[in-house]
């Protein structure tokens, strides 16, 4: 089957792609409540160099997310 | 009247916070749980009034313990007709986000002041806000334009306040809802937000002008997160860090024990002998002394870790460690504290309060104490020079300094193992989110550097300070006092003895010192209890001394040497050799490479604290936890040090 979307760890260094929807509700809460809303673009400033947790850049946020969090952002392909 | 205090993070709350209220500030915890509650006082027209500090969220409901307290909070106020004034800080930079708080508050009938701040980041990064236009919005909210890091717009504020406290309005702008939804109703929460978002875009297409600035690169972001120079850089910090700790407090620390000795000196010769004087100058005097000594420690450790924090640099960090202390249920942020724990304990779990996640947080202060501290060195080299030869391992590395390395290593070891069977065995109450904002870089703030350093040091020596104090006079008093009749029976005979009339003044001393002591309660605690280390490889001298290391372990040492201070084969050699010839009746030697290893793994477990004990007990708000601290390393100490000495 054919994904339509991607996460955010599958962003490669300095690429961004818009956010299509948070599939956490909790989570989306919380993103939605820091300025995060569907639509913003993400870009991956940095993935930790032992992975598992990532730098993005979100609307000129700049925040730190760990893999459970980032899976659950879906992205545009 | 109560002005509660709320804002997004990193928007500058505790600048304001400290700028209002200089150093009247008190620090507790909320209700139930060990978050930090700040107040602190301030006056407007010589009317004081209380300033209660919330930690920074994003929005009233909770995704965390933290922000779990601001809910609580709310609610409580909902049903209070206590009159308040809310104030929420918003950064310039970030109108709308911090406004979303705000028009969540302003909707609960809090009256509010709305305070702008970091107005010139915000007009570098080409952010306007047309003041006037904001204020026709906002009808009934008295708004503050401030920079509070140079204390800019501090009189307007103060202005804000003065007129909102007495108007008492509520604004009635955004009017979306009334009541405040359970913090499980996610669907609820988020249609809601929406809808306040819509609204809030609106109003700040009226009032926010945004210009094209050139946004400017910033290397330092590229350079501090690398995966190569990002670990080089932080390892450096840290180094810096505990050397500080380690090595530049002992200099104020000798200095502080030195003033104590000279103040006891003088009392002694101007209060008459007797029991106050004892108890004076060698019960609560160096009792005082063994609480301040750990002052400049603490304050070191809390100038660098603010600074990092302030500074922006600490977020960069957390997230290059994170990953690696992870499987061991810890977080990035507990990478300072298990460090710093390497120099004493005490600042190192009084820095746990950094970590946001409870469970996270309650780990990392657990296994603190296990990293060797500098006050096992003491114990460390007497024992290793007395069982330890002299000879390299493998012709190249000094045998000594290897097994001083086993030993620290091993703590480190048992530390992240004790951590990781943690990790399995806790079960998060509460699902946290992890998401961390990384914050720019700026120019650390002295005040709020120095006001930490000032609150943890306040906090140290009124909470921990006391039990400390108090417990260690009732150890100085079980060391020296005893059956009366017993103890002057025993100095009757030492008298007797041939070798005494023989000695000069000082060793008689000495020796009545070591007489004293073995008849002392600690001395019977010691001997009751030998039965108990023997298997161990321990006797009744040992025990005292890990009875009376309970005031710090390096007491250890002093301790042996006033007990051996009167033996009658050892004469007049230092501790090291006395202890290298003593014997057991059947002749054997008393300190073998199987009681020495033994002795030394001991201290690596056993939590032969109190002022750790007074420090967990501070930081967890009950006896809970340091007492299962001590009796789970008591035992690992004991089944360890007993392996020990079968093996070797």
């Amino acid at each position: 089957m054919l994904r339509r979307y991607k996460t955010v760890p599958e962003l490669k260094s300095r690429e961004s792609a818009e956010a299509i929807s948070f599939v956490d509700p909790a989570l989306a809460c919380k993103l939605t409540a820091m300025g995060v809303r569907p639509g913003a673009v993400i870009e991956m400033v940095r993935k930790a160099p032992f992975g598992k947790a990532y730098y993005v850049k979100v609307d000129g946020i700049r925040m730190a997310l760990r893999e459970e969090e980032a899976v659950s952002i879906l992205l545009e392909l | 009247m109560n002005i509660l205090l709320f804002g997004n993070p990193n928007c500058g709350k505790s600048t304001l916070f400290n700028l209002l209220t200089g150093l009247r500030q008190k620090v507790g915890n909320f209700p139930g749980v060990t978050v930090e509650k700040k107040t602190g006082t301030f006056s407007i027209h010589e009317i004081t009034h209380t300033l209660i500090d919330y930690p920074g969220v994003y929005s009233i409901y909770p995704k965390s313990q933290e922000e779990l307290v601001v809910y609580d909070a709310i609610k409580e106020l909902q049903s209070s007709a206590e009159p308040r004034v809310g104030v929420v800080v918003v950064d310039a930079s970030n109108f709308e986000r911090g406004l979303f708080l705000f028009s969540q508050l302003a909707d609960l009938d809090i009256p509010m002041v709305l305070v702008i701040n970091m107005i010139d980041l915000a007009g570098r990064n080409g952010i306007a806000i047309q003041l006037d236009a904001l204020k026709n919005e906002l009808k009934h909210t008295p708004i503050a334009v401030m920079n509070a890091r140079v204390g800019l717009g501090k009189n307007r504020l103060l202005d804000a306040l003065a007129q909102q406290i007495k108007e008492q309005k509520s604004e009635n702008y955004f009017g979306i809802n009334p009541t405040i939804f359970e913090p499980e109703a996610f669907e609820q929460q988020e249609a809601d937000a929406t809808k306040r978002q819509q609204s809030i875009r609106k109003l700040a297409e009226r009032v926010v002008v945004k210009k094209e600035v050139q946004a400017q690169k910033s290397k330092l972001d590229w350079w501090l997160t690398h995966p190569v120079f990002g670990y080089v850089i932080f390892a450096l910090i840290l180094l810096v860090i505990f050397q500080a700790v380690f090595t530049l407090s002992s200099y104020p620390m000798d200095g502080i024990e030195w003033v104590f000795q000279q103040i006891a000196m003088h009392f002694a010769a101007w209060v008459p002998e007797g029991v106050f004087q004892d108890l004076l100058c060698s019960g609560i005097l160096p009792g005082i002394s063994g609480v301040l000594v750990f002052i400049p420690q603490i304050g070191l450790l809390f100038f660098f870790i603010a600074l990092l924090e302030d500074s922006g640099y600490l977020a960069r960090a957390v997230f290059l460690m994170d990953r690696l202390v992870r499987p061991f249920g810890m977080n990035g942020r507990s990478v300072v504290p298990l460090l710093s724990s390497m120099a004493c304990a005490i600042p190192g779990i009084m820095a746990t309060r950094g970590i946001p996640n409870a469970k996270e947080r309650l780990i990392t202060l657990f296994v603190a104490p296990l990293m060797s501290c500098s006050a096992r060195i003491p114990v460390y080299t007497l024992l290793i020079s007395v069982v330890i030869p002299k000879q390299r391992f493998l012709g190249v590395v000094q045998l000594q300094g290897l097994v001083l390395f086993a030993l620290y290593l091993l703590g480190i070891i048992s530390a992240l193992g004790i951590a990781f069977v943690m990790h399995r065995m806790l079960k998060q109450t509460t699902r946290s989110i992890y998401i961390m904002e990384i914050p720019d870089f700026k120019p650390p703030h002295w005040r709020n550097i120095f006001s930490t350093i000032f609150e943890k040091i306040k906090v140290f020596t009124m909470e921990a300070g006391v039990i400390i104090l108090a417990l260690s006079i009732v150890i100085w008093a079980l060391s020296n006092y005893g059956p009366t009749e017993e103890r002057a029976n025993a100095v009757r005979e030492l008298k007797a003895e041939a070798t005494y009339a023989k000695a000069n003044a000082k060793e008689r001393n000495q020796s009545e010192a070591a007489v004293l002591l073995e008849h002392s309660y600690l001395g019977k605690f010691g001997k009751t209890i030998e039965p108990a280390i023997a298997p161990l490889g321990y006797d009744w001298k040992i025990g005292i001394a890990i009875g009376s290391s309970f005031l710090a372990r390096e007491v250890f040492v002093g301790t042996l040497s006033t007990i051996y201070a009167h033996d009658e084969a050892s004469g007049n050699f230092r501790l090291r050799e006395k202890l290298m010839r003593e014997m057991h009746p059947d002749g054997s030697k008393k300190f073998t490479l199987a009681s020495g290893v033994s002795l030394m793994v001991f201290y690596v477990f056993a939590l032969q604290c109190l002022s750790t004990m007074a420090v967990a007990r501070r930081e967890t708000g009950s006896w809970k936890i340091p007492i299962l601290q001590l009796v789970l390393y008591a035992t690992l100490a004991y089944t360890a040090a007993w392996c020990c000495f079968q093996i070797f």
